[in-house]
């Protein structure tokens, strides 16, 4: 069966008793894309994907995978589909060369397991013991294993969670690189940066809910706050003035900063001009350009890290 | 097949790479087998030792027959058992398990008497029954002929009046290294495969390594028959150490028939299977471990794997009847040294029976998907 989607999803709800861990969500995923699924842990995100990888059924709705329904045909998704769970992890004592080898067997694939090691920059760990991996490559060896089946699309559940930037870099990299190969890549993360780098739409998840689904510079631009203006180490006394000019500021006792709410209609030279008027001194200014921290901060009235914090 | 036989590979080549399931697998019963050898060999205890006294007359013990009995017993090296007079010595021993049993024939006093009156042309004689693989016969035999020796001195200055003729109810002669082997194997069967089941499921169940598993085409059957095939081949592995061990060590003399492999692979199948129920209850691989000891323990000490059950008090004999690996032993025993291959087959069709029912059970309990 052939689709036009990657992925379909219609209505999907998966309880716990009481717990409503995904509420009837609805989307789809376009053949060839990187899309997103951005939230803090607890809002569905593994849920969602692992109903998806056929690892656990739906209390209710329908979702395809490559025009497959999950429920029925779920040997045809594993045959096509290639997996990154959260925290790969696989038989200690076996080599990085001996792990691609053995999931290759798993699907009688026989993919040229040398090309897949230097795919992820593991060949001078091509003998070493997976136990003796740190946590970055161990995740490489992870994302070389979702593709020895040369799968249509890969699912990469919290693909850099806990990786250093570095190591977090290099995983982008590879993404990126099965992107320009063609791949459909549907990726789970509470890393802003990440879905705003690497996707090409993102899917904001809120409560089980999605609260908003679009490219990252549509979101923004849709739910973004305005850019801000900083003036760092000024007085407050900057407050009044520039609310004269009919936008939004406030003083942060702790830092002496001003945080300023830029709109269309006021530029930063027109503030400038009234600080120096009024002899208001300020010391560097910075500007920040609205990202999809904001999103989510405006769509579900908490920031990510907040989130993450309470749970 | 394919999977399995992948799988299979995989899981070997990790037990080779860890040492420590090695040392638990194989040099620990090694050395539990190296100790108990050398224990048994100079042990000074009070042995059990079981009289039939054929010598009555009018239901009472004969002079001669008493006589002995009151050395016997002032010895202090020995528990005295008095077995009814009317039963079958020999079939009594095999029954019952009896490590040593003396028969004072009827005629015994007549003989003793004729005896001393013709200066020893003519001897009595007891028969002294044993179960030669058992570690305390050869011992008891040793202290029975010392004081026979001493007797015919009291009695003579050294005429044997009186003699000892012996009657090994065990079809071969083996030793006490010969019984305990058996049970060590049946152990480390035991062993290697609740806690390689049990650990490895809570294992990958924390790692989410059968999530990953499950996102692949291996079925679950596969899996576990790739884990059943490993257990039996490492119990196999351990059996062969053991019995190598043996042979050098302490020149071991026992048979290795198709009936003993096959008890060895049903009674892994049997554990294997035992050991996924376990692991269905726990929640991570600590408490897997724990649970695995909680099984095994009891099951090590009150399944006469080191002893014999008739040597434990009757309630824990009792609770030994319900413990599978007692049947594993003494399949394997009736197997490898008494050479009973009807008790062996019977035994071995129970434990396969119940390895089914196990492995089944595990089977359908075990879940690698999420509900």
């Amino acid at each position: 069966m052939s689709s036009s989607y990657a992925i379909e999803v219609k209505g999907l709800t998966k309880r716990y008793g009481e717990l409503v861990a995904v509420n009837g969500i609805s989307f789809a995923v376009n053949r060839g894309e990187i899309f997103a699924f951005l939230g803090p842990n607890g809002a569905g995100k593994t849920t969602t994907v692992e109903i998806l990888e056929c690892l656990r059924k739906p209390t209710s709705g329908k979702a395809y995978v490559l025009g497959n329904d999950i429920e029925r045909n779920q040997s045809e998704i594993k045959k096509r589909t290639g997996v990154l769970p959260q925290d790969f992890y696989t038989y200690e004592r076996l080599t990085v060369k001996e792990t691609i080898q053995y999931y290759a067997g798993m699907f009688d694939a026989h993919p040229d397991v040398d090309e897949l090691i230097r795919l992820v920059d593991l060949e001078d760990k091509k003998n070493v013991l997976f136990r003796n991996l740190s946590g970055g490559l161990k995740q490489r060896l992870g994302i070389a294993v979702a593709l020895v089946n040369d799968p249509e699309m890969i699912f990469l559940d919290e693909p850099t969670s806990g990786l250093d930037p570095k190591a977090r870099h290099g995983v982008w990299h590879l993404i990126d690189g099965l992107h320009k190969k063609g791949k459909t890549v549907f990726l789970t993360t509470h890393y802003m940066e990440e879905a705003e780098i690497l996707a090409d739409r993102v899917g904001i998840i809120h409560n089980g809910t999605i609260v908003a689904l679009d490219s990252p510079a549509s979101l923004i631009s849709e739910h973004g706050t305005r850019n801000l203006l900083i003036l760092k180490k000024t007085s407050p006394k900057a407050v009044p003035s520039i609310e004269k000019l009919g936008i939004k500021a406030k003083y942060d006792g702790t830092t002496g900063d001003v945080t300023v709410h830029l709109n269309h209609t006021v530029g930063v030279s027109e503030i400038l001009h009234t600080l120096s008027s009024t002899e208001v001194p300020f010391g560097e200014l910075q500007l920040k350009r609205s990202s999809l921290e904001d999103v989510f901060l405006n769509l579900t009235g908490v920031s990510l890290e907040e989130e993450e914090g309470s749970i | 097949m394919s999977h399995v036989v992948i799988d299979l590979k995989a899981s070997l080549k990790t037990f080779w790479r860890d040492k420590s399931t090695i040392f638990w697998t194989l040099a620990f019963p090694t050395v539990l087998i190296l100790l108990f050898g050398a224990i048994f060999s100079q042990s000074s205890i009070r042995y059990d030792l079981y009289v039939q006294n054929q010598d009555l007359n009018d239901g009472k013990a004969t002079y001669w027959s008493s006589s002995l009995i009151t050395v016997l017993n002032s010895t202090n090296a020995f528990n005295i058992h008095m077995v009814d007079a009317s039963a079958n010595g020999t079939d009594y021993a095999l029954t019952n398990r009896l490590s040593s049993l003396i028969i004072i024939p009827s005629g015994f006093n007549t003989s003793a008497n004729m005896a001393l009156y013709n200066q020893g042309a003519t001897t009595a004689n007891i028969t002294f029954v044993y179960d030669q693989s058992t570690s305390s016969a050869p011992i008891v035999q040793s202290i029975v002929m010392s004081i026979v020796d001493r007797l015919n001195f009291e009695l003579s200055r050294g005429i044997e009046y009186l003699t000892v003729e012996d009657l090994a109810i065990a079809p071969k002669r083996f030793g006490f290294i010969d019984f305990f082997i058996p049970g060590v194997i049946g152990m480390t069967a035991m062993t290697t495969s609740i806690f390689t089941s049990v650990s490895i499921s809570a294992r990958f169940k924390q790692n989410g390594i059968f999530h990953k598993l499950a996102t692949t085409p291996l079925r679950r059957y596969e899996w576990i028959l790739s884990r059943t095939i490993y257990n039996i081949l490492i119990s196999y592995l351990g059996m062969a150490v053991m019995m190598l061990m043996g042979i050098a060590v302490f020149g071991m003399k026992m048979t290795l028939d198709a009936v003993s492999l096959l008890m060895v692979a049903m009674a892994s199948l049997m554990f294997t299977g035992l050991g996924m129920i376990i692991a269905r209850f726990v929640k991570d691989p600590d408490g897997a471990d724990a649970a695995a000891n909680v099984i095994t323990f009891p099951m090590m000490f009150l399944s006469g794997t080191f002893f014999q059950l008739s040597q434990m008090p009757q309630f824990l004999q009792t609770i030994a009847q319900v413990l599978p690996l007692t049947y594993v032993n003494e399949g394997l025993r009736a197997a490898m040294i008494f050479g009973q291959t009807q008790q062996a087959i019977i035994n071995t069709a129970l434990i396969a029976a119940l390895g089914i029912a196990s492995i089944v059970v595990g089977s359908l309990i075990t879940k690698w998907e999420e509900d």
